[in-house]
Formats: structure tokens, sequence, C-alpha cells
């Protein structure tokens, strides 16, 4: 897998050095091709250097980096875009969740755990490629398997019920993942059971253990600790925070 | 006369609609007063309808006419019933003291209304008007009479402890009941029995369940909250403490580091004053950014949590837990060189599934001499503290302030001595989820 091109855009310059400095890119197949400080300096670099991932604060100088996801979207259409948000303007954050910006983080950044953030990423990239696939009579495996998982997330699916599953060796799938996607399989498995878990919080009325049990979490416990971990919050929190932004702070 | 009675009902529906479309209050006190005012209106129905019924009696049938008086008499036991709770539960609340004669009460109310159902009704015919009288309408002027007995008695009993405007209002309302009734007694044909309830309640609606000193007294608690958290921008703060950190991490100070980003949580969760509630989740982990960053400071002290997972979405009033931990680190473990434990727990109360408790208890030196009093008598008599802007105690009564406004007055913070040294505070919560009040 060819490494990801990252753009970096912040006008503390603190900032965009902890993420340049303080994790590493190297591991997750990634290399930082540029900053920019402004909205119009962000521009012009993604035209220049066309980054497969954008990492984004939102309250930029000049023109707001939601603006400039909106102009880019238009020429570039392919690229993912992290919007890092302080809480203070959390509700941007939420807008920029209803223009299908791939992912966000929020301030402060923990720069180990953003790790998690980029795996998602590489998911979401994988996927709208499938999506822009033609059609083919013979699917590639991997569309296969991620489709079987993302049928039986809610199941106690492995590696080995995969192995079975496909007829392949479970060292052959595990190697699969991390060639095709550039994830471990638990780590993507995480992910679409968190995807689910969170479109279930803010969609239905569920409780959160149901929603546990939805996602493939047998204990709540062990959910609430996952999602905590990925999220940054609870999972009644995430649904709070929804409610409370799309009602206008009750 | 049924004009009268008419012009009662509207007063006492108006007061009912501006009552309950204000903010919805939790305590008891509250609901006994929702039900007192919808009562009060039903007796108010039966009264104008049987004012018209009883000069009627030759074209309404004697039965309907029974069965109306039967209601009327009935409502009115019952109103006045719930005017003595009422006095009885604010007479507890302010001096703490447990209602003595409520067992008396209830027993007495069921007799009556036994009396009501069975007894006959009779109906007096004079030139001035009709009016019932008898064995039936005397239960009626047995239970006022009962019933202001025992509320006058609460008054007298309680009379230095209760607030002065508390005082006016209840002597008035009985004042103006009793002479109501005498009136009534003397003259039959009057027909004012509903126009004490009504006075009664309408004195108790201006004077202890206006929404608008319920509002002020709200503002009066966000005021002060915002004044203890201007002093500085705290976002200025928290965003300033994050670049630092970086820089720390850069210089590959991760200690360094992992301590700023919990001061910056720190910061950042305290600063959500526009919310009076907050969910369990949010105060929690405000605390622990709190206790993280004390246990890095005093590495003798170490802390445990046994949290309820199902509470984390219970709403709490903002910035409840971290001024009682203050206080142990403060009282209790600082005596003992800052070397002990402080354990948090939220369960569900056993008696009671609607109501969480919480508790912080440390191992540090207990309460000194005469301590324990003090604190029990400042917690007891929260509402009648002196506003003072310094002191240790400042933040616990600013809690149990807000604790008892927002969550009722059976809520609320106390103190006990822990058998192995040190104490414990319990914080007795409701367990309401958002949107579900």
């Amino acid at each position: 897998m060819k490494k990801l091109k990252v753009l970096l855009v912040d006008d503390e310059i603190m900032i965009r050095e902890g993420f340049k400095r303080l994790f590493d890119w190297e591991a997750h197949d990634c290399e930082v091709v540029g900053e920019a400080a402004d909205g119009m300096e962000a521009l012009a670099q993604i035209d220049s250097l066309r980054p497969d991932i954008v990492i984004m604060d939102i309250n930029i100088p000049i023109m707001s980096g939601l603006k400039v996801i909106q102009l880019s979207r238009i020429k570039h259409p392919s690229i993912a875009y992290v919007i890092v948000s302080g809480y203070d303007d959390f509700s941007y954050c939420q807008q920029a969740l209803r223009m299908k910006i791939t992912d966000y983080i929020l301030k402060p950044v923990n720069y180990e755990e953003f790790g998690n953030c980029i795996d998602n990423l590489k998911i979401a990239l994988f996927e709208q490629k499938i999506a822009e696939e033609p059609e083919e009579h013979e699917e590639r495996v991997i569309t296969l398997i991620t489709r079987y998982l993302q049928e039986h997330l809610a199941q106690d699916v492995s590696l080995s019920v995969l192995a079975e599953e496909f007829h392949l060796n479970a060292q052959y799938i595990s190697q699969l993942f991390k060639n095709e996607i550039g994830v471990g399989f638990l780590a993507y498995l995480t992910s679409i059971r968190m995807e689910k878990a969170k479109k279930l919080l803010v969609s239905t009325s569920l409780s959160v253990a149901e929603v546990a049990e939805q996602s493939g979490y047998g204990d709540y416990r062990v959910f609430t600790k996952v999602f905590k971990k990925t999220e940054g919050i609870t999972p009644s929190q995430y649904r709070r925070d929804f409610l409370d932004e799309t009602s206008g702070r009750g | 006369m049924i004009r009268m009675e008419i012009a009662l009902i509207f007063i006492l529906a108006f007061v009912a609609f501006v009552y309950f479309s204000a903010e919805g209050r939790q305590s008891l006190l509250h609901r006994t007063f929702s039900i007192l005012l919808i009562s009060t209106l039903i007796h108010l129905v039966f009264d104008a309808a049987s004012v018209y019924t009883v000069n009627h009696l030759d074209t309404v049938p004697r039965l309907l006419n029974d069965i109306l008086h039967r209601f009327f008499i009935g409502t009115m036991v019952l109103c006045v019933y719930l005017f003595y709770q009422y006095i009885a539960i604010l007479a507890q609340e302010e001096t703490g003291k447990q209602r003595r004669m409520d067992l008396a009460a209830k027993i007495y109310l069921a007799i009556a209304e036994l009396g009501v159902l069975l007894l006959p009704v009779h109906y007096a015919v004079t030139p001035e008007g009709n009016y019932s009288d008898g064995i039936h309408v005397s239960v009626c002027y047995i239970s006022v009479a009962f019933y202001l007995f025992l509320c006058a008695g609460i008054l007298i009993r309680n009379w230095k402890q209760l607030e002065t405007k508390r005082k006016m209002a209840i002597g008035a309302a009985l004042a103006v009941e009793f002479l109501v009734s005498m009136l009534q007694a003397g003259h039959p044909t009057w027909l004012i029995s509903g126009m004490g309830l009504t006075l009664m309640t309408l004195a108790f609606y201006l004077t202890l369940e206006n929404p608008d000193i319920f509002r002020a007294e709200l503002t009066e608690q966000k005021m002060s909250m915002l004044y203890l958290k201007s002093q500085v921008n705290p976002h200025f703060l928290y965003n300033t403490l994050d670049t630092i950190r970086i820089q720390a991490q850069l210089n590959g100070d991760k200690k360094v580091a992992d301590l700023l980003m919990r001061l910056a949580d720190f910061f950042r969760l305290s600063v959500k004053v526009d919310r009076q509630m907050v969910a369990l989740d949010d105060e929690l982990e405000l605390l622990e950014a709190y206790m993280d960053l004390m246990c890095y400071r005093y590495p003798g002290i170490r802390c445990e949590y046994d949290i309820d997972p199902n509470l984390g979405g219970a709403q709490v009033p903002n910035f409840i837990l971290q001024p009682i931990v203050e206080n142990s680190f403060l009282h209790g473990l600082k005596n003992k060189g800052y070397r002990g434990e402080v354990r948090i727990s939220a369960q569900r109360a056993v008696e009671n599934r609607n109501r969480m408790e919480i508790q912080v208890s440390d191992t540090g030196g207990g309460f000194a001499e005469g301590a324990k009093e003090k604190i029990d008598d400042l917690l007891l008599h929260y509402a009648k503290q002196a506003p003072k802007l310094e002191g240790s105690s400042i933040g616990i009564l600013n809690v149990q302030k807000r604790v008892k406004l927002f969550c009722g007055q059976d809520c609320g913070l106390w103190y006990t001595e822990n058998p192995g040294g040190g104490v414990t505070a319990h914080l007795l919560l409701p367990v309401m989820e958002e949107g579900k009040k």
C-alpha cells in the first residue's frame, strides 16, 4: 500500500508541530507533505500537493476550515478530512458531520490516540474505493470479507470464523487487511462496530446496552470502555451532545 | 351566589394555568401544592353546581342533589386535609423535625370521607335561600376545625424556627379560613365556603409558590456561579495550557505533558457554567481530572472509584462533587500529612430506586471536637446562613443550596464519621435522565 499524503492546517504553529513530531506517521503509512496556517493557504496547498488526508482546524483566519472543505470538495472529491475542533466550537463540528466529513477530533489532541482516527480514515478511503469500482463478475476477496463483516458485526466474528467461512488461512486474511486497507483486522472490526454504534445512538432511542449488543458487544461495560477510548466520550455523552447541538443547546 | 362561584373558578383556573406553565419543580412540597390546586378547582365546580341545585329543589331530582352535595362536602374535607399536609411539609422542611400528626390526619380523613358518603343529607328551605344542614354538613365543620387546629399547632410549635414570610403566609391563610367558616356557620344561606378555600390557596400561591420568586432564586444562584468562574477567561487559560503541553511533549517531557493535559481537561470541563444540570459522567470526568492532579501533587494519596455505570446519564447539579472532595483533602487528609485514601462511590439508593447516593469517604483525621455539630447545623439550616464569601464551608454550603433548589428538599448533603477514622460525605440525588423529568 502506498503512503498517504497528509496536509496539516492550523493557525497555531505549536499544534502543527505537535501533529508533525508527536504522532508516528511512519508507523501508520503516512507522511506529512505540507502545512498551512490560514484558509487561503490551505486551498492553494490542496491544489498543488493533492493530499489524501487534510487535518483541518475550523477556526482559522481569512477563510474558515468549513469553507475550505466546501470549496475543495468540488475539485477534489476524494480527499478525506479530519476536523480538529475545540470544545467551544463543537457546534461547527455537527455542521461538519452533516457535510460528510470523514472524521473529527476534539482539542486538546491526544497524539497517542490519534492513530484511531487515521485508521478510520483508511477504512473510509477503502470503502469509497470499493463503491467507485465498476462491478466485476469476480469480486475481490477483501470486498467479500468486508461485506461479510458489515453484515455480521453483531455476532462473534474472528479471524478463525472468517477463515472457515471463506476457506482461507487466518494468517492470510490478516495480511490481506494490512495490504488492502492498511489497518489490522481488529482495528477494522472495532471501527465498523463503533460506526454502527454511533449511528444507532443518534438515530434510535435504544438503550446503551441494546446499542452495545447490536454492535457486537455482549457486555456493555466493555463497549463503554472501547467507545470512550476511541471517541473520547462515553456513549451516553455522545448521544446527549448530539441531541443538545441539534436542538440548539437546550 | 352562583356568579361569585364562577368568578372564583376563573381566578383559580388562571392561577393553576400560570403555576403549571412555569418551570416544573421536583419537591414534595410543590407536588402537594399542585394536588391542592387541582382539588380546590374540582371542589369549586361541585360547590357551584350544588349552589344551583339546592336552590332548585323542586326541579332537580333529589338523587342528583344528594350526589352533588356528597361530592361537594367530600372534596372540601380533602382540600382542608391537603392544606394541613402542605403546612406540615413546609414546617418539616424548615425545621427538619418529623411530621408527627400525619397518621392521625390520615385516619381522620378516611373516617370523615366515610361519613360524607353514608350520612343522610338534609336541606333547609328558607325565604332567603336554601342550604343543606344537619349531621352531613357538620362533618364539614368538624373537619375544618380539626385540621385548622392541627395547623395552628404546627405554627405555634415551630414559631421560632419558621421564616417570617412563611409564618405570615400560614397565619393569614388560617385566619381567613377560620373567619369564613365562622361567617358561614352564622349565616348558612351565604354559601361562602368556596371563597375561604380559594383565598387560602391564593395566599400560598402569592407568597410561597409564586413562579417569579422561584425564578429570582435561580437567577441569584446563577449569578454567583458566574462570578466565581469569570475572573479569568477560561478559554484563554486552557488554550494556553494546551500550547505549553505540546511544547513539553516536544521537549520529551511526557509526564509534564500528561499533567498539563489533565489541567486543561479540568478547566475545559469546569467552564460549562451555562448549564445548571450536567450528566453524572461529565461531573465524574471533572472530578477525575482534579483527583489525578491532586494525587500527583501528593503521591501518598490513593483514590478509588466505585460507580454504578448505569447512573452515568443521570442529571445532577453542575460542580457539586469537586467541592466535597476538596474538603476531604483540606480537612481530612491534610491532618494526616496527605497520606490516605479517598473513595468515591455512586449507587442507587436501596430504599428508593429513584434516588442515588454518592459517597465520598476519606481515611483522614476525622472531625475536630465540635466540628461535626457545626457542619450538621450548617447543612440543616442552609437556607438561613448569611452569605459569606470566604471560608472553607462556603463550598459545601453552596452545594447543599443548589441540590435543595434543583433536586428537591428530600435530597441533600450530610456527613457521618467512619468507624475506622475519617469521615464520609453522603449526597442523596434524584435519578433523572435528561428529557424524562
